[in-house]
Parts: C-alpha cells; sequence; structure tokens
C-alpha cells in the first residue's frame, strides 16, 4: 500500500518535472476545443455553443451540453474569456457560468447579484460583467464586479439605463449603453480604480465597442424607431461610427448614415473596419473618413446575426430561431463563399479560441 | 312544461348519439334549462364527444391542465405545473382549440388563446370535449377541437349543498362551494371557489426548487333560470374570476424568475327561449370582458396590460320539419373591443348567418349539414361547412363520418401589434374529415377516429416575414400544415356484486406536418396515452391515473439534439364514503400525484411537481 502511494507520488513528480522541463517541446492540445470558433446561439429550448475548427474538417455541436451534461437555458447572451476560462453569460438566467475555454468542463457558476448579465470584459483576476437590473426600473442599471477567484460579485457599480458591451483599457472600462427594452445614446467610462463614471453622449443605441490602431474608441450607434402616437415606426434617428479620444473622453470623428440606413454589427480586423446594413456587408479602412457606398459582400442572410472577421476569412452567421441557424465562411480575398456550416439556434457570436 | 321535457326527450332519444362519460354518470334531467350540451349533442352526428363529469372534475382539482391531461386525447403544454398553458389538439396550434362557456367561444381576442391555468373550472357540472372542428356553431378556433364548460340548471324540487375542500403538499388549499335550488318555475345556482397555493414543489435531481410558482383564484359564477309561461323562459348566467399568478423559472437558475401575472374576466349571458308547437326562437345577449396585468418584475408597480370587452347577440330559430328532422338557423352579431398599454383601442365588429339542417333515418342513423358565412370588419372571412353522419349498420356498432372547413381570425396582437402586427393578415383555414369506427353496449364503449386536417395560410411570427425589415419579427400567413393521426378511446365498467371496475383511456397518435419544409411541427407529441382504472366495494374506492407523453421536438428542424424525452407519470386516489345516503354524502379522499416521483418536463427546462399529496372532504347535502 504504502510502496504503491510512493510509487504513485513518484509518477506523479516526475511527470511534472518532466513536463516543466521541456519547454520547447510540442505542447499537448489544451483540449479538444482549440484551435477553433466557437458559436453561440441565444437558444430556442436552451443556449448553446458549437464548434468549429480552423481547417473545418473538425465541427462539434452542444459543446457544453456534450462535456457537462446540462443545459445553459435561455439566453446565451455572450461569451468573455480570459486565459484559460470561458465565462457564459445567459441574461434570464442572471447566470455566468464558468467553463475551462479549451475542455469546456463546467468549473463554477454565478448566479447571486446578476440581474439580467448582458456582457463581461476581464481584467486581471476580476471580472466585469453589465447588468439591466430589473426590467421595470431604468435607474437600476449596474457593472458587476467579480471576482474570479471565487465566482462571486464583489461590488456593483450603478451606470445609465442598458448597458450592455463591455471593454477595458488602461485601467478603464468603457460601456455602451444600447437601452435595453428602451433606448439610451452614451457610453460610460469607469476609472475601475476610484469607480468614478463619465457619460460620453453619442448616437442613439451605441451597441458594439472596439479600439483601432490609433488607440480611438470606435462605437457603432445603430440608431431608434420613431413611432407615430399609435406606435407605427414613421422613421429612424441617424445610425453613425463614432470614434472617441480616450485621452479627452470626447468624440472626435463621426461618420452618420443616410436616413433610414441602420447597420447592427461592427467587426474590426486588421486596418479595416467591417458593419452590416441589412444582410449586405461593407468594408473600409478604419482611416477612412466617409462611408463606403457599395458593399463587400452581399450575404442574402435571412437575419444576418452575427460577424466576425480574422486574417482569411470572413464568418457570417444567418440565424434561425426555431431550428439550426447556418455559418457561412466567404473569403476575405476572393470575397467568394468557402464553406456552409451548422450553427447553434439563434447563433448571435463568434469567438476565436 | 310538457313540449319542453318532450323537446328534450326527442333530442336525446331519437337521434343517434354517442355519449362517453368516463364515469357512467350521464343522468340527463329532462327539466335541464340551459341546453348547452343538449345543443351541442344534436349538432355533433358523427362527432366524438367525451364527457368529464362533475366526479371526474374533482379528482382532478389541481388545475385545468391537469384535467384535460389526465382525461382527454389533449396534448397540454404547461410552462412548468401552474405557469402558463395552452392546448395542441390533434396536433393543432394554441390558438386552434375553442374553449366554449356556456355555448360563447372565449378564447382571448388578444390572443386567441385561452390560458387553461387561468380558468378555474372546479364549479363548472359538467365539460365536454369534441374532437374535430366546429367554427360554424362556435367560430374562430374550434379547428383541432372545441372544450365546452357547461353550467347546469334545472327546474323541480329542491334544495342542494355541496362543499369541497382540500389541503396539499406545497401549502396548497382548494374551496368551493355550491348551492343549488329549484322550484317548478325557478331555478337558481351559485358557485364560490377560492384555490391558493405556494407551489414551490422540488426539481427532482436538482438541488433547487420551484421559486416563483405561487397561485391564488377567486371565483364566483351565479346562474337564474325562470319559467315565464308553458312556452317561454328566460335565463341569466355570470361568472367572475380572479387570479393571481407568478410565473416559474427555468434551469438552471429559478431565483431568476420574477413575473406574476394578474388576470380578471367577468362573464354574462342572457338567454331568452320561446317554444311553441314546431318552433324554438333563442335570443342571446352575452357582454364579456377581460383584463390582465403582466408584471415583468413583481417587486416593480410597473406593468403591461390588455383589456378586452365583446357584445355578442345572438338569434337562433329552429323548425322541425317532421318528427325526424329540423332546420335552424342562427344569425350573430358581435363588436369587439380590445387594448393593450401599446395598441390603443380596436374595434372589431362581425356579423354572421349558419344554417344547420338535422336529419335522422329511422333504425339506421342520422346526419347534419351546416353552412356559415361571417363578415368582418377587418378582414375577408371564408365561407365554412361541414357534413356529419353517424351510421349504425348493426347492433351496438356505429360508423362516424365528419368533414368540415374551419377558420381561425388573425388576433389584435397579430394585427395591431405596434411597428409589427400585419394588417393584411387573412384567417387560417382549414380542412379536415374524420373517420371513426365504434362499438358500445352497457358495459364497453370502443372508439377509433381516424382525422386529417390540412390548414393554409397559418399565421406565423418570423423575423423574416417582412422582406423590406429582414430581422423584424412580423407576423404572416405563411404556413401550410397538415395533421393526420389517429384518436383512440376505450370505457369499460362492470359491477360483480359489491364489486366495481371501470377502465378508461384515451391515446392519440398525431403526426404534424409542414408540407413546405416536410419537417415534423415542434411541440407536437406523437404518442399521447392517458388512462384511468378504478375499483370500488362498498364505501371505498380508489382509483389509478396513468400518462405518457411521447418525445417531443423543440426546434422546426427536428434535430434530436434539443427533444424533450419522453414520460410516464402515475397518481393514486383513494376515496372513503363516511356517508352515503339519498339526501347527503360526505366522502373523505387522499390523493398522491406523481406517485413513483419521478422527474419529468412537458417542457424544457421546466420541471413538474415531485410526489405530491392531498387530502380532501367533500360533503354533499
Amino acid at each position: 500500500m504504502k510502496i504503491s502511494k510512493f510509487l504513485l507520488s513518484a509518477f506523479i513528480l516526475s511527470v511534472i518535472f518532466v513536463s516543466c522541463n521541456n519547454d520547447d517541446e510540442i505542447q499537448e492540445p489544451k483540449g479538444d476545443y482549440e484551435n477553433g470558433l466557437l458559436i453561440s446561439g441565444e437558444g430556442g429550448a436552451s443556449g448553446s455553443v458549437y464548434y468549429v475548427s480552423y481547417d473545418f474538417s473538425t465541427t462539434e455541436s452542444q459543446i457544453y451540453k456534450k462535456v457537462n451534461n446540462s443545459e445553459l437555458s435561455v439566453y446565451l447572451q455572450s461569451i468573455a474569456f480570459d486565459n484559460s476560462n470561458a465565462y457564459i453569460v445567459v441574461d434570464n438566467q442572471n447566470t455566468i457560468t464558468v467553463v475551462d475555454r479549451y475542455t469546456f468542463l463546467k468549473k463554477g457558476t454565478i448566479t447571486a447579484d446578476l440581474e439580467l448579465p448582458r456582457y463581461m470584459v476581464v481584467v486581471g483576476d476580476k471580472g466585469y460583467a453589465t447588468n439591466w437590473g430589473s426590467t421595470s426600473d431604468a435607474t437600476d442599471d449596474f457593472v458587476a464586479e467579480i471576482d474570479l477567484k471565487s465566482y462571486t460579485v464583489t461590488g456593483k457599480i450603478p451606470v445609465g439605463n442598458g448597458p450592455e458591451r463591455i471593454i477595458a483599457k488602461n485601467g478603464k472600462l468603457y460601456v455602451s449603453h444600447k437601452g435595453a427594452y428602451t433606448t439610451n445614446n452614451i457610453v460610460s467610462v469607469i476609472d475601475i480604480a476610484s469607480k468614478a463614471t463619465t457619460e460620453i453622449t453619442v448616437n442613439d443605441n451605441p451597441d458594439e465597442l472596439f479600439f483601432d490602431n490609433a488607440g480611438n474608441l470606435v462605437v457603432l450607434c445603430e440608431g431608434n424607431n420613431i413611432y407615430d402616437a399609435s406606435w407605427n415606426v414613421i422613421g429612424h434617428t441617424p445610425a453613425a461610427i463614432t470614434k472617441i479620444n480616450t485621452t479627452l473622453n470626447e468624440i472626435s470623428s463621426e461618420m452618420v448614415f443616410a436616413n433610414d440606413l441602420n447597420p447592427s454589427l461592427l467587426e474590426i480586423h486588421g486596418i479595416d473596419l467591417y458593419y452590416n446594413l441589412g444582410s449586405k456587408i461593407y468594408k473600409m479602412s478604419q482611416t477612412a473618413t466617409t462611408l463606403p457606398t457599395s458593399a463587400f459582400v452581399d450575404t442574402a442572410a435571412g437575419y444576418l446575426y452575427g460577424m466576425a472577421v480574422d486574417d482569411k476569412n470572413l464568418y457570417v452567421l444567418d440565424a434561425s430561431f426555431t431550428a439550426e441557424s447556418t455559418l457561412n465562411v466567404y473569403n476575405l480575398a476572393t470575397k467568394a463563399k468557402s464553406n456552409t456550416l451548422k450553427a447553434p439556434i439563434a447563433a448571435s457570436k463568434i469567438y476565436f479560441n | 312544461m310538457m313540449q319542453f321535457s318532450r323537446f328534450l326527450f326527442y333530442l336525446f332519444f331519437f337521434i343517434g348519439l354517442n355519449f362517453y362519460a368516463q364515469e357512467e354518470e350521464v343522468v340527463v334531467s329532462l327539466n335541464v334549462v340551459n341546453i348547452q350540451t343538449v345543443k351541442l349533442n344534436k349538432h355533433s352526428n358523427g362527432y366524438k364527444i367525451l364527457i368529464l363529469s362533475d366526479s371526474i372534475i374533482l379528482n382532478n382539482s389541481e388545475s385545468f391542465s391537469s384535467l384535460l391531461r389526465y382525461n382527454s386525447p389533449i396534448y397540454i403544454k404547461e410552462y412548468g405545473a401552474g405557469g402558463t398553458s395552452s392546448a395542441s389538439f390533434r396536433g393543432t396550434s394554441a390558438s386552434n382549440t375553442a374553449v366554449i362557456w356556456n355555448g360563447i367561444n372565449i378564447n382571448s381576442i388578444n390572443n386567441g388563446q385561452t390560458g387553461f391555468n387561468s380558468l378555474n373550472v372546479s364549479l363548472f357540472d359538467e365539460i365536454n370535449v369534441r374532437s374535430g372542428g366546429g367554427s360554424i356553431e362556435f367560430g374562430s378556433g374550434a379547428v383541432g377541437g372545441t372544450i365546452h364548460l357547461n353550467d347546469e340548471l334545472h327546474f323541480g324540487n329542491y334544495v342542494k349543498n355541496q362543499l369541497v375542500s382540500s389541503i396539499g403538499s406545497f401549502g396548497t388549499y382548494r374551496n368551493s362551494y355550491k348551492f343549488s335550488f329549484g322550484r317548478a318555475d325557478t331555478a337558481i345556482k351559485v358557485g364560490l371557489a377560492y384555490n391558493e397555493s405556494e407551489n414551490d414543489y422540488k426539481w427532482l435531481g436538482h438541488n433547487l426548487k420551484n421559486e416563483n410558482g405561487a397561485y391564488h383564484n377567486t371565483d364566483f359564477s351565479f346562474g337564474i333560470a325562470q319559467k315565464l309561461s308553458d312556452f317561454t323562459k328566460i335565463s341569466f348566467y355570470t361568472s367572475k374570476y380572479h387570479g393571481n399568478r407568478e410565473f416559474s423559472g427555468q434551469l438552471p437558475n429559478p431565483s431568476a424568475a420574477k413575473e406574476k401575472y394578474k388576470d380578471l374576466s367577468f362573464k354574462n349571458l342572457i338567454d331568452f327561449n320561446y317554444k311553441k308547437n314546431e318552433s324554438s326562437h333563442t335570443l342571446k345577449l352575452a357582454f364579456l370582458t377581460e383584463e390582465y396585468q403582466y408584471f415583468a418584475d413583481k417587486n416593480s408597480t410597473n406593468f403591461n396590460f390588455g383589456k378586452s370587452r365583446r357584445y355578442l347577440l345572438n338569434y337562433d330559430f329552429n323548425y322541425k320539419i317532421s318528427s325526424n328532422s329540423s332546420l335552424e338557423s342562427s344569425s350573430e352579431i358581435e363588436s369587439a373591443f380590445g387594448k393593450t398599454n401599446q395598441i390603443k383601442e380596436e374595434n372589431r365588429k362581425q356579423f354572421s348567418q349558419s344554417f344547420i339542417f338535422n336529419q335522422q333515418i329511422e333504425n339506421f342513423g342520422a346526419f347534419n349539414a351546416k353552412v356559415r358565412k361571417d363578415f368582418n370588419s377587418d378582414y375577408p372571412m371564408p365561407f365554412v361547412f361541414a357534413l356529419g353522419a353517424e351510421i349504425k349498420p348493426a347492433k351496438n356498432t356505429f360508423i362516424r363520418l365528419n368533414g368540415s372547413k374551419n377558420y381561425r381570425v388573425p388576433s389584435f396582437n397579430d394585427l395591431y401589434w405596434p411597428a409589427l402586427g400585419n394588417k393584411n393578415l387573412i384567417p387560417e383555414s382549414s380542412l379536415q374529415g374524420e373517420v371513426g369506427l365504434g362499438y358500445k353496449n352497457n358495459q364497453l364503449k370502443i372508439d377509433v377516429g381516424a382525422f386529417f386536417i390540412n390548414t393554409k395560410d397559418k399565421i406565423v411570427w418570423t423575423p423574416s416575414g417582412d422582406p423590406e425589415r429582414p430581422g423584424v419579427w412580423t407576423p404572416v400567413n405563411l404556413d401550410d400544415v397538415e395533421n393526420k393521426g389517429l384518436e383512440f378511446l376505450i370505457a369499460y365498467k362492470k359491477n360483480i356484486a359489491k364489486h366495481a371496475v371501470n377502465f378508461n383511456a384515451n391515446y392519440s397518435y398525431t403526426i404534424s406536418k409542414d408540407r413546405i419544409t416536410k419537417q415534423l411541427l415542434p411541440f407536437i407529441p406523437k404518442h399521447l396515452l392517458n388512462a384511468t382504472v378504478g375499483y370500488s366495494y362498498k364505501k371505498i374506492s380508489a382509483y389509478y391515473q396513468h400518462l405518457f407523453n411521447g418525445e417531443i421536438y423543440t426546434t422546426t428542424d427536428n434535430i434530436t439534439d434539443f427533444t424533450v424525452p419522453y414520460f410516464n407519470v402515475g397518481n393514486l386516489g383513494v376515496n372513503y364514503h363516511l356517508l352515503k345516503t339519498k339526501t347527503s354524502q360526505l366522502v373523505l379522499g387522499v390523493k398522491i400525484n406523481n406517485l413513483f416521483n419521478k422527474p419529468y418536463q412537458v417542457l424544457p427546462g421546466r420541471p413538474m411537481p415531485n410526489r405530491n399529496i392531498n387530502l380532501n372532504i367533500n360533503y354533499k347535502f
């Protein structure tokens, strides 16, 4: 008994020793879901995550369910990552599920003190998640500060109505306020150390946020519907791609869309920006000052609901809410569609893993 | 008096009808005032009617959803016990089952459906379930079938009281009191019910509870009938329901659920009847209101609301052509007003005219032929028709045949929802047929029917509904759906000395297919079986109920990753008669639901209750 224990310990130690001393050997795969796309779907019956390897040779549906034998429920809004974990944000369940980002094994859940969580960003060993709060209260929205060691909410930073996307840079959090069930037109800047908050007014319904190569904060403002007294849509407020100087926290430039042209997706990659109008995708240089007039690709998607870009490809999600969605892959160089793959129900986000 | 009872006698005994009482308690009072059941049967040659007696209603007092789930061929989609609940009859959609209160369609004009947990059925004397279309008699939504909630009033010399009270698991209390009084010229009925439950049942297999499922509701009903002369009588029915429910959540985090729903419904009906010789005239005036408040967060005072009111005037003329044929004309005007916090008040006016011809052929069978045309202020209405026949080829056997065209009109939400509603919608129209075979004697009834329904222009909400606005969810007349299947019913009863046994079962096999995609429709089980076996000896009786609910798909592409697995669930009840005389009965009962304490879900992520028990007392005096 003792000898076997000793042998086991010796074996374990030797493995650790060996692995610690073989940095230059080929790395073991970190898990089945490395080197590929993770596609998340908000869900019909339940939200789900599909995996597609970068060479498209391996695809796997429902990876969270397969690994953990349970469901994530509705609606899977987004996933945040750090070096080892993926944080799956499910809004109506007030739940962030923590999994190993490469094996998708569940490590824990965060449920207390969240209320309609939407997006999260990781800064060091803290997570910051936007929350809409009560659906009936536009003044209780907050950013939850989460301790990623204990998976507990350790603080709440009150913010304006409907916080959506959140990104971080140089000790500051940047939050777009799409307005939850109503509308809003601000970007909040939160100093992580002091929790001091500054609001920058932009066009209606700001959603995607990125930093461009010049260090500007790029915001996609989608514009809002204008209703008449009987709630008929009679027009839209103007959409814009807005750049904010983060030193001054002021708008440095703005490209406003023509009337009733309302994009819903924005991506940034390399030196370019990509956005959509309906099912058409437009491409422009990050430094351009005018919007392109012709589309880069017309995806003909029934409902273009998600988009991502890497060095080679443009990935778009044509969402179905009652059946599996479709992932279409376009070659950036040829603009030709190279692959069509299955994606989750109500597929909305694509992440590179 | 004489005339009227003769009329009823004629209806009951000379027209070839089949009653399927699950318990042998079809006592036909010749003094029944409201003839809803009679009229339903008269118009239903070739249709299957299931009768749920008051004792079945009492044994399934948990909810209207569970009453239907264990005793009818209808699949009930329930979002956790006590949550929102809708019906799928013969594989049709929620708005394709019409609920009829004393002859009047009470599906909501806002969403076209009835919520099966927004109704308390304990005060009704009888509930009938008719399989198959019935737009001619009951209008919109009578496609898969109709459910009839009936109050009975009858003349005679009596005073009756009934008190039912139960206490059960999860802080559940149910109480109802019914009083009825009759004289030769007058009949009165009063009912009161109050139910409440914490409904915080365990989610088996998880360390979780149904956290936001509490409910309480109050129900009041009143009916009065007065004979004015030998030929004339007038009756009045009213019913008021007030419910307050929380909507429970989903796995894995039930504490996220915060929704609350309050609803109020108020129904009134005046019925004036004049019958002399071969003619009968009935004038009906109904006024119905409905109101709901939906709280997305129960801790907040903010809510969304919907309100509707309907005025209905109906004139029915029935003429007996000969001793075995009659012609009936029914004219109806309806004005419906509906609004929500987002829809300003809209008004829909409708006029309809229908004719029904009944013919009975001696020693052979009977048939109905029916036609109806509606004129509507909002959209064009289809001309609908129905044929039904019942043939008796040999003793104790019958053949049922029916075919009909039916419709479901767009709801106010479909038409007027701000920015999304589509004012160009037309009614869904559906063509159906059924062939049934049956056997019936004093102990055994068997009925097997094969049905086919094709529904065109089905209203579907889709993000690609408007090509000009991709991504915006709008309703369109899109789907072409066919439903086909079998409905099987068996009822058996036998008495040996003081022992009595009975057995009832409903089985349905349903295939609902989208004709465009060729896929099966989600949320419809292929196989559905419920059965009850009962035994009684002297003062004690016991029954066991079983439900087998087949697997369902939850996606339109039928992927197997998202199915809800089949389940079996059983309930056991025992009743003991402490007192059993002609004038008074006192029964003590106990019922164990989910006897085997099995986890099951009707809809994904929404566990149903673990084993639970209720003790009840039923005192008739």
